[in-house]
């Protein structure tokens, strides 16, 4: 993120106060990458730009339920555009896992918002040090919106292979994630 | 019900496709309920959508509208729109794992096929796509033999049953595909309550239709 504030802490912002900056901040940065997504998996520009504004706007909606301990910012927001494009290119409706909004949220520590950052930069450096095949297939799966059947068919590979490098890169990147809770 | 004892859980490669999205409804259908009661797998699917943020951060930004910002502020105080009232949950068999409301809610659409046999469809709002079905099958019948055209997904609700060497119990996943001939055998004195999705609805109906001869004896 370009700006001095982590995003996580710009959608707490949000959250706590309903701060129009932070928001402005955040839409600066995720709303041109949410289009850049939308655009890959081969949504229309005029499509791409709306579902980045909804997703934006469903960041401002829903701040209160982002729960930095759980997820860091663009984990929150990659969640949201991805069901957002569900139910726009689908018609479907996922059911909620999530655990109960209504159970409201704990005061988010401080400590919290770092955690998250350092999570994400773990993360991104692990992603960037994942061998080679295994970047190969992860990308694939998230670029195209291939399940794993399909990318398996297009780089020639056989099931067994892709499942197996999806596994070792999940494991990997799983560690990351996990670490510093 | 505890579901510490699952031992057959989806592929990563399944958890992955979900979180990024890349996963049809029927399948989503039964990812998501499995997960709903495996603390293991959401910690997966969690793994991987934090996955998905960080390469959604590393992509180039895209050009927005001049005026794009300013309309989106424009829109913040715009109350919410009208999200269509949920009907009060089903309450879901005491009996079964933890599943979301959408499959509790599919028991009441039950049709008896035929003896010990029933099914009922999940509604996932695409009319002619993929299909997610409740399958209800009495305790110590077999499936008639088959195979699938595609990908079939099944979990386990309650009961179990045998697939070849391996057993299936509630909270289990099996994975077949259409390299798999198999006649599942229901396990114990208890009947097996199982949600299904198949990615060929066609395949469904040829299917349904030998469980009905078979066990009405057309």
């Amino acid at each position: 993120m370009s700006g001095t504030v982590e995003p996580a802490g710009l959608i707490v912002a949000v959250a706590t106060r309903g701060d129009r900056s932070a928001f402005a901040a955040l839409f600066a940065h995720f709303a041109p990458r949410v289009k850049s997504y939308m655009l890959r998996l081969g949504a229309a520009p005029e499509a791409a730009e709306e579902l980045a504004q909804e997703t934006l706007l469903t960041v401002w909606r829903k701040a209160a339920l982002f729960d930095p301990a759980r997820a860091g910012a663009s984990t929150w927001i990659f969640a949201i555009a991805r069901n957002l494009r569900i139910d726009a290119v689908r018609r479907e409706r996922r059911p909620a896992i999530e655990d109960d909004p209504s159970d409201g949220r704990a005061e988010v520590e401080p400590d919290a918002l770092v955690a998250a950052a350092e999570r994400g930069e773990r993360l991104r450096e692990a992603i960037a040090a994942l061998p080679p095949d295994q970047a190969e297939v992860v990308r694939l799966s998230f670029f195209q919106d291939k399940p794993h059947s399909e990318v398996a068919r297009d780089l020639g590979l056989p099931l067994g292979t892709v499942k197996s490098r999806l596994r070792l890169a999940l494991a990997r990147l799983r560690g990351q994630v996990e670490d510093l809770r | 019900m505890s579901v510490m004892s699952i031992r057959h859980h989806p592929s990563e490669a399944l958890l992955t496709d979900y979180a990024f999205g890349a996963m049809g409804p029927a399948q989503a259908m039964v990812i998501a309920a499995h997960v709903h009661a495996c603390e293991h797998c959401r910690r997966q699917v969690e793994a991987a959508e934090a996955v998905g943020g960080a390469l959604l951060d590393e992509l180039p930004a895209a050009a927005m509208a001049e005026n794009a910002l300013d309309e989106a502020l424009a829109l913040l105080d715009r109350p919410a729109p009208a999200v269509a009232p949920r009907p009060a949950p089903t309450p879901q068999p005491a009996d079964w794992i933890r599943v979301p409301p959408e499959v509790a809610a599919a028991a009441k659409r039950k049709r008896w096929l035929a003896p010990g046999v029933w099914v009922a469809p999940v509604d996932t709002g695409t009319k002619g796509g993929p299909l997610s079905y409740l399958l209800r099958v009495g305790a110590r019948l077999r499936m008639p033999v088959h195979t699938h055209r595609g990908c079939e997904l099944t979990l386990v609700l309650k009961g179990a049953f045998r697939d070849g060497r391996e057993v299936y119990a509630a909270g289990d996943v099996a994975e077949a595909d259409d390299s798999v001939e198999h006649s599942p055998a229901i396990m114990g004195r208890e009947e097996c309550v199982c949600l299904v999705a198949c990615d060929n609805r066609l395949v469904v109906k040829e299917w349904l239709g030998r469980v009905v001869q078979t066990y009405a004896g057309i």
